[in-house]
């Protein structure tokens, strides 16, 4: 698992969303990159009943095609003080939730999916996916992996300069705000990582009114 | 709902009953009994004088039941547990008068029993007599009948000293071999699917008593009484298929690729042991049949993965013969040969090349068969114990350990059974061939010494050397070491200053760097060895970029000072025609001034090399006459 970076490319106003993933495909096409296949990360998310007692706390449970026999779940209790608990489990994670449908009820309109092609150049990975909300377009995700490194700060100038190449100025000079915490730049990465890159997208699309 | 259709209503019947109709037509009922009542109608139906034996009692409970129904008619209104009372008065009034002679009888204090004398019976000694012989004479032949059984079977037995009891045998076959009886006849199994196998034939053998010549094999077996056979054989005859009979072995030997395309039916000269004694102990009877069926589900499974398998030349399978490409040239032939019974009047075809089959690759098949067996029976154990059994731990942890699509890709590819033999086939011929060529290198080249050291302890699949060259009496000067790996189809040498080179299978490749590296260590060694004589090394160069172009590898060279500065060697060593030592001396002798060259200080400039018969050099080795020739020029 290499250095992954998330980005939302935002879509331009005189543009739909299937025309803007167009447009990105043809320019990574450009580049030389070879289309590998199909790519899907979505999220499910559970809220607690009333039957647990305190605030109700959410789980959000996310599956990656890219790790395919793992189900990634993120427990976020608002109670003092806030904080995000994380886990990796096995594909029977999911029946395990449907079991606890009494405590945990999910919310099927709060759906989350980004679906679309992945493509590889050399040591890079990318995917261009599109995001829908329970089949309402919300948005472009591009995410960037680049294979050989596994720590953040050491190939971030490399990266930069690879995602301007092809998405132009939509890229920030400084990290993404995901790496400038908690010193994760100078962390070995996992693939945890990338999922909290996602939630994070998905959280900041649910907050947009719709479109 | 139609015309035709009559309501009919459905009401559960009457409980209570009527007491009384009155004239408007009301029903009165009978008020239903209370509990207390309910209670006392059933208890008067309890006859307690029924309990006792009936003869004693028969006139009791009639006198009883005429009470009873006298009572019930004449006051049903009394008290209704009265005859209830009476009862058990009676009872214990019996039960006193019981335990009153109770303790007459045993006590004896006040009062005692006295026996009433009677007549005694009349005599007739006759009869007595009579019927006592009676009685004997029953006793006695029960006796002698048992007697006569058990002499019987003591005369068999000194008679049968020599075969063993049939439930004896029968008893060690059961420990062995698992039995069954199936209608009149007992039925084993030998084959392996108990332990993991997954093979169609059956593997069964009936079990019979050994009989006398002429009767027929088959009879169920009968009293414990059997007859004799006269060869000193064992009670019990097994009969096993007819597939399964003879013996059978596995032969694998390599071939070199003459005419692959003659594939000869490899059908062995029926051995000495085909003709089997019919009656031969069963013990190795069955392990030959359970031989022959582990080999021909080796066989089968071996000629399954050659058919499916996708290689560059293909496997052959024909009759009883496998023939796979190991490397270019040479074939792997894998042969099931089973001299069984009932030869087909096939002629014996003497097979190619069938001089020392390889033993270690036919043990590495039957080890290969019995992992296959484990792996059918022996399933890993999840961990928290509810977990699904059947994942690999691998597999299992691939979830919470977030593994990658290609990870998990490996993880389903598995090797068949085929593909590991060639490989150690392949490995088994690499490794003879880098034996072959460091053993002749050792054998030519005298002058450094080559030793290769080999691991004791390798995989099927891989096996190390250690070669070190070192110059004869100068081994402390200098000394080159090499690793090499010896895999499937390449080598992997490391060298001492951490190059990796890889290598193909061919041989030459092998020995030119073998020489490369001879020759390297040669001019190390001089280096070293000028440190030690004083000797100061000016320049030197592995690869040297002067001079003819070598076949393979470089030249090398380095020039040498004497500790006065007056000599100069200058070594060059080829790989392809050895070494060239030219010396040189600084103070020219042979200076004479020019027109050009006037004074004598251009002297000092030094002369030009002159090469030294190395042939015509004292000394035993290179290093030896390199010593030689610098103790030589440093003193004169």
């Amino acid at each position: 698992m290499g250095v992954t970076i998330l980005l939302s490319y935002p879509v331009p106003e005189n543009k739909t969303g299937p025309q803007t993933v167009d447009l990105l495909i043809k320019r990574i096409g450009a580049l030389g990159a070879v289309q590998s296949g199909q790519f899907l990360v979505d999220c499910e998310t559970f809220s607690s009943g009333p039957t647990m007692g305190g605030p109700p706390r959410t789980v959000h449970v996310l599956h990656n095609s890219e790790q395919p026999a793992a189900v990634f779940a993120l427990l976020e209790s608002p109670g003092p003080p806030p904080k995000t608990v994380p886990l990796v489990a096995d594909g029977l994670f999911d029946l395990l939730m449907l079991k606890m449908s009494s405590i945990y009820a999910s919310k099927k309109q709060t759906r989350m999916e980004a679906r679309g092609t992945r493509f590889e150049i050399a040591d890079f990975l990318v995917k261009i996916g599109t995001v829908t909300m329970s089949s309402n377009f919300k948005g472009v995700l591009v995410e960037v992996e680049y294979r050989p490194c596994f720590i953040a700060g050491n190939c971030w100038e490399l990266m930069r300069e690879f995602m301007q190449s092809f998405l132009g100025s939509v890229v920030q000079n400084t990290p993404p705000p995901y790496f400038q915490v908690h010193n994760r730049l100078n962390d070995v990465y996992q693939p945890l990582d990338t999922i909290q890159q996602y939630l994070d997208h998905f959280a900041s699309y649910r907050k947009v009114a719709g479109l | 709902m139609s015309a035709y259709s009559v309501n009919i209503s459905v009401e559960a019947p009457v409980e209570n009953q009527i007491q009384e109709i009155t004239y408007d037509g009301q029903e009165i009922y009978t008020p239903p009994l209370t509990m207390s009542e309910h209670l006392t109608k059933l208890a008067q139906k309890i006859d307690f004088a029924k309990c006792g034996p009936e003869e004693l009692n028969k006139e009791i409970t009639e006198i009883d039941k005429n009470e009873d129904e006298a009572e019930q008619s004449t006051a049903p209104p009394l008290w209704p547990w009265d005859s209830v009372r009476n009862k058990l008065r009676n009872a214990l009034t019996e039960v006193s008068v019981l335990a009153d002679v109770l303790s007459i009888a045993k006590e004896k204090h006040y009062m005692v029993l006295d026996p009433v004398p009677q007549e005694p019976p009349e005599l007739k000694p006759m009869v007595q007599v009579y019927a006592r012989k009676k009685a004997l004479a029953g006793a006695a032949s029960v006796l002698l009948s048992g007697a006569d059984r058990l002499k019987n079977l003591q005369a068999e037995a000194l008679r049968n000293r020599t075969t063993p009891d049939f439930h004896i045998e029968l008893l060690r076959l059961r420990q062995n071999f698992r039995l069954k009886k199936v209608s009149n006849s007992i039925v084993g199994d030998l084959s392996y699917r108990t332990a993991g196998s997954k093979f169609a034939q059956n593997g069964t053998f009936e079990v019979t008593k050994a009989e006398e010549d002429g009767d027929s094999p088959l009879s169920p077996p009968c009293s414990p009484n059997a007859s004799l056979s006269n060869k000193p054989t064992s009670a019990l005859r097994v009969t096993v298929p007819s597939e399964l009979q003879g013996v059978a072995f596995i032969k694998v030997f390599f071939q070199k690729d003459q005419d692959s395309l003659t594939a000869a039916q490899l059908n062995l000269p029926s051995s000495s042991t085909a003709n089997a004694i019919p009656d031969m102990y069963w013990q190795p009877k069955l392990e030959a049949a359970q031989n022959v069926l582990f080999c021909k589900e080796l066989f089968n499974q071996l000629a399954k993965d050659a058919v499916q398998l996708q290689s560059p030349i293909p496997h052959i399978v024909v009759g009883n013969q496998i023939i796979a490409s190991v490397l270019p040239g040479i074939q792997l032939v894998i042969g099931l040969c089973h001299s069984g019974v009932s030869t087909d009047g096939k002629t014996a075809v003497v097979p190619p090349s069938s001089n020392g089959h390889d033993h270690v690759l036919e043990h590495s098949l039957h080890q290969l068969l019995r992992e296959l067996h484990h792996k059918n029976t022996h399933h890993p154990f999840p961990h928290p114990s509810s977990g699904p059994i059947g994942p690999s731990k691998r597999r299992r942890l691939a979830g919470p350990c977030a593994v990658d699509r290609e990870e998990l890709m490996q993880m389903t590819q598995s090797e068949t059974m085929l593909e590991q033999v060639i490989k150690q086939a392949q490995h088994i011929n690499l490794r003879d061939r880098t034996l072959f060529v460091l053993d002749r290198l050792a054998k030519d080249i005298k002058d450094p010494l080559i030793t290769s050291h080999w691991n004791a302890l390798n995989s099927p699949t891989q096996s190390c050397v250690k070669i070190n060259i070192v110059a004869h009496m100068y081994d402390t000067i200098c000394r080159t070491s090499l690793l090499i790996h010896v895999n499937e189809t390449t080598l992997k040498c490391i060298t001492r200053d951490g190059r990796v080179i890889h290598m193909s299978y061919e041989s030459q490749e092998l020995r030119d760097f073998i020489m490369c590296q001879v020759y390297l260590h040669q001019m190390t060694a001089v280096q070293n060895l000028a440190k030690c004589m004083g000797w100061q090394c000016l320049a030197n160069s592995a690869q040297l970029g002067v001079g003819a172009v070598e076949p393979f590898g470089n030249a090398s060279s380095c020039v040498l000072a004497s500790p006065t500065g007056e000599r100069l060697i200058s070594v060059r060593c080829e790989p392809k025609s050895g070494v060239h030592v030219t010396i040189a001396q600084s103070p020219r002798k042979d200076f004479f001034p020019g027109q050009l060259v006037k004074e004598r200080k251009w002297e000092n400039l030094g002369g030009s090399f002159k090469e030294v018969r190395w042939d015509k050099m004292e000394g035993k080795n290179f290093l030896n006459k390199m010593e030689l020739l610098m103790a030589s020029l440093t003193s004169s």
